[in-house]
């Protein structure tokens, strides 16, 4: 994912430069290009040529010497103290090329408009020195809006080592967006960082979801506690949670049935499941795909049973990643996982800085 | 559920009530509150752009109808480019004809799957379902098993994986049905072979309808998957689920747009029943907030004697216990009471978020409750004092305290319906205008 976004973002980025470049450049011209303003010295050379001055330089240097050199004096003295200040009318156009960007990208409206404020506050009244570049400006402030967005990764392996066993983990998100294939995924994940793992079938709700999750454990040679369909996930959760104590197990993975985060009853439900089966984690699992309604439901869960990590699936889908800057923005909760396809190693850990990196170096 | 998008579109609406003359900065403002609130609801962007500058060039240069005042003016222009939007109606024929199911990985077909059985069993027909999902572990008990709660052949082999031979067997096992559905896998459109897999399904089953399944809270993505489907099997029809969430099916909009297609359907819970015909015009209209009757009534007609619920009575603040019993017998046919509500024109009104706050299991107390009083209290619900509150709880097992919480609930709803019958009558006429823009089209 991200590749639309990093397209955009470049995009965006060279129109932001260009158009603070544009302010500048009266400024730059006493330096290496002083012949651009050279025009006013040899109107005379061709009738056809004026209205292309820049052309003509070359020609009219000898001629205009001594009159531009204190032309140039003049700009000089005139421009540096002031017009090196980026206002913020510079940047307006390409600001909201750069909204709309983020918008068609996904990032939800509330997320958008922290960001573009962030990027003005950044680049509005900094004085920029001659030497430094234009492009370094513009990326230094996109970079600090994103990353600040972002906020850092979350090292599963990392916290599991350093937490007292078994490490309780639970799932929870809406319904379709991949919970049952996300638990199974980062249940191969932590077997292979040699971790011992037990799966707890809490999605009683769904028909077939137990089914389901018990195939992927199968395959995986998972354990897995299940109850029939209908029975109470809170139970089923608390005797996975009781198996790993008693077989030393590190890991347990609690999956849950999708709910509504307006639906108070399945809500209360899930705050009951965290009373019982009490996690050290909890994550929230939603879709790359998702538009603005991110925002919303992950608030939501965050209020009602708290998110400590986030995993974001389908980002194989071609789409641009506004979903992880959203909720990111909304939540304030690392991003642990990316879900990229439908095999059980199509996962992969989510580091912002290198994301951020390439979003806005990479292909440049 | 499109509580924020249409909020947002009366504050840009009610900036313009005191306008008497269309100028260009109202519009513009307008314009600008229209784009945000579409492009919150996940509408897609250029389609954004495209609808806010032919509302702009409509409002200023169309001279507004005689008797009709700027506000609505501009009302009706922007009614009419999001209606043109979502314009086509999808057909829906109760003829022998095979259904072919298409989406994204969890965005709800099975489930969907099954509704539509129901729906179409409902309507009479004979109806058989083809689990072609070979990938997903499950899917096949998932949809044999909302299959036979509502008795419905579902044909399937979670141990075969070729999708094609599965269908291939299934349309000849189901071909007594009358209308096949045909269930498939999630697939997006850049994996291609499974891109392949469907373009073959549909010309194996010579499919009468391809229906498109997208997540009411589908973003951008909408438009790029919905035409790559179009591209390859010829979509020409959305289902929108999840509506019974918070997210607004913007998403879904723009892949209509894509598809030239209809919506046909609206999903919105996770019951087999959760399933409404979509009506365009209706769904514009609760969108700018005018409500929606004409939806409330094909579906009070499907499940409700004209007895069960008597909107008009409640609307004149007629409400007595009696109604309430009745609305909440009504309650499993025709859905929460949030939902009823939100297709009344109830226009700026909030009501207060208590009124829903009641739980279903709670609203089955109730009734219990309800079915120890007598006749004379239920149409006069204040002549019970303590005495008669205490031999109600006792017949209903259950404590006075429940039973004042009833009295309490049932006053509350009173209240919030006088409130309504008030707001109905109000400067801004939503009955004269909903009238008005029946007559338009």
């Amino acid at each position: 994912m991200f590749g639309g976004l990093r397209e955009k973002l470049q995009a965006a980025r060279n129109k932001l430069g260009s158009s603070i470049q544009a302010v500048v450049k009266p400024a730059e011209a006493p330096g290496p290009q002083e012949d651009t303003k050279t025009p006013p010295v040899p109107v005379s050379s061709g009738p056809a040529e004026s209205s292309v001055p820049v052309m003509e330089p070359g020609e009219g240097q000898a001629t205009g010497e001594p009159k531009k050199i204190r032309f140039v004096d003049k700009v000089k003295t005139l421009i540096i103290d002031r017009e090196l200040i980026v206002s913020e009318k510079d940047v307006a156009d390409a600001l909201s090329d750069l909204e709309m960007t983020l918008l068609e990208s996904d990032v939800a409206l509330p997320a958008t408009d922290a960001i573009i404020a962030n990027v003005r506050k950044n680049l509005v009244g900094k004085h920029r020195k001659l030497g430094e570049s234009v492009d370094a400006l513009v990326v230094n402030a996109l970079k600090t809006a994103l990353l600040e967005v972002l906020g850092n990764g979350f090292d599963l392996s990392a916290y599991i080592r350093d937490h007292n066993k078994p490490v309780k983990i639970l799932f929870t998100g809406v319904n379709g967006t991949g919970k049952t294939t996300t638990v199974a995924k980062i249940g191969y994940y932590l077997k292979n960082q040699g971790f011992s793992v037990v799966i707890g079938a809490g999605d009683t709700y769904r028909a077939g979801a137990i089914e389901q999750i018990g195939v992927h454990a199968e395959r995986l040679g998972i354990k897995i506690i299940q109850h029939q369909e209908g029975a109470d996930p809170s139970a089923v959760l608390f005797d996975t949670v009781q198996y790993a104590g008693s077989h030393k197990i590190d890991v347990v993975l609690a999956d849950t049935a999708g709910r509504f985060h307006n639906k108070a009853n399945l809500m209360n439900q899930l705050d009951k499941i965290k009373r019982v089966m009490k996690p050290d984690l909890v994550i929230y699992v939603d879709e790359a795909v998702a538009g603005n309604d991110a925002v919303t439901r992950a608030f939501e869960f965050d209020k009602t049973v708290g998110a400590d990590a986030v995993v974001l699936t389908k980002a194989d889908m071609d789409s641009r990643g506004g979903a992880a800057i959203s909720i990111a923005h909304t939540i304030g909760k690392p991003l642990m996982f990316l879900g990229v396809g439908q095999a059980y190693d199509d996962i992969m850990p989510f580091e912002p800085a290198v994301v951020v990196d390439e979003l806005l170096d990479g292909g440049s | 559920m499109l509580d924020n998008l249409s909020s947002s579109l009366k504050d840009a609406m009610k900036k313009l009530a005191g306008k008497t003359v269309v100028d260009r900065a109202a519009v513009d403002e307008l314009v600008k509150d229209l784009q945000r609130a579409l492009l919150s609801a996940d509408v897609n962007v250029k389609l954004v752009m495209e609808l806010s500058k032919a509302v702009r060039t409509r409002s200023l240069e169309e001279e507004p109808p005689k008797g009709m005042n700027v506000r609505e003016h501009v009302l009706r222009i922007v009614y009419q480019e999001l209606v043109r939007l979502v314009w086509a109606s999808t057909d829906v024929k109760l003829e022998p004809q095979t259904i072919l199911m298409a989406g994204l990985q969890g965005s709800g077909k099975t489930t969907t799957t099954a509704k539509l059985a129901r729906y179409f069993q409902k309507k009479g027909m004979k109806v058989g379902v083809i689990c072609a999902d070979t990938f997903r572990p499950g899917a096949y008990d998932q949809i044999s098993t909302l299959c036979s709660k509502i008795h419905v052949p579902c044909f399937g082999n979670p141990k075969e994986k070729d999708a094609i031979k599965i269908t291939r067997e299934g349309l000849e096992a189901l071909k007594e049905q009358e209308l096949i559905i045909v269930d498939t896998q999630g697939r997006h459109a850049l994996e291609a072979d499974l891109i392949q897999e469907i373009i073959d399904l549909n010309n194996l089953t010579k499919a009468t309808h391809r229906w498109l399944v997208i997540d009411a809270a589908l973003g951008q993505q909408a438009s790029e998957q919905a035409r790559r489907f179009h591209d390859a099997i010829g979509i020409d029809g959305v289902i929108i689920t999840k509506m019974d969430g918070t997210a607004k099916g913007g998403g879904a909009m723009s892949a209509v747009a894509e598809t030239k297609s209809g919506i046909a359907f609206i999903g919105s819970g996770e019951t087999v029943e959760a399933l409404e015909r979509f009506d365009p015009d209706g769904f514009i209209s609760r969108l700018l907030g005018m409500g929606d009757l004409k939806a409330l009534l094909e579906k009070a007609n499907e499940a409700l004697k004209p007895e069960d619920v008597d909107v008009n009575a409640m609307m004149k603040g007629k409400f007595t216990l009696r109604d309430m019993y009745k609305q909440l017998e009504a309650l499993n046919k025709m859905g929460p009471l949030k939902q009823i509500m939100g297709m009344l024109p109830l226009g700026n009104m909030q009501l207060p978020e208590g009124v829903y706050d009641v739980t279903s299991t709670k609203m089955v107390r109730y009734r219990i409750i309800m079915d120890s009083m007598t006749p004379g209290e239920l149409d006069d619900p204040a002549l019970i004092n303590s005495s008669r509150m205490q031999r109600i709880a006792h017949g209903a097992g259950a404590t006075p305290d429940e039973v004042r919480e009833l009295l309490k609930y049932y006053k509350m709803m009173q209240r919030t319906l006088k409130g309504l019958r008030g707001a109905g009558g109000g400067k801004f006429n939503m009955q004269r205008l909903m009238k008005r823009f029946s007559g338009m089209q």
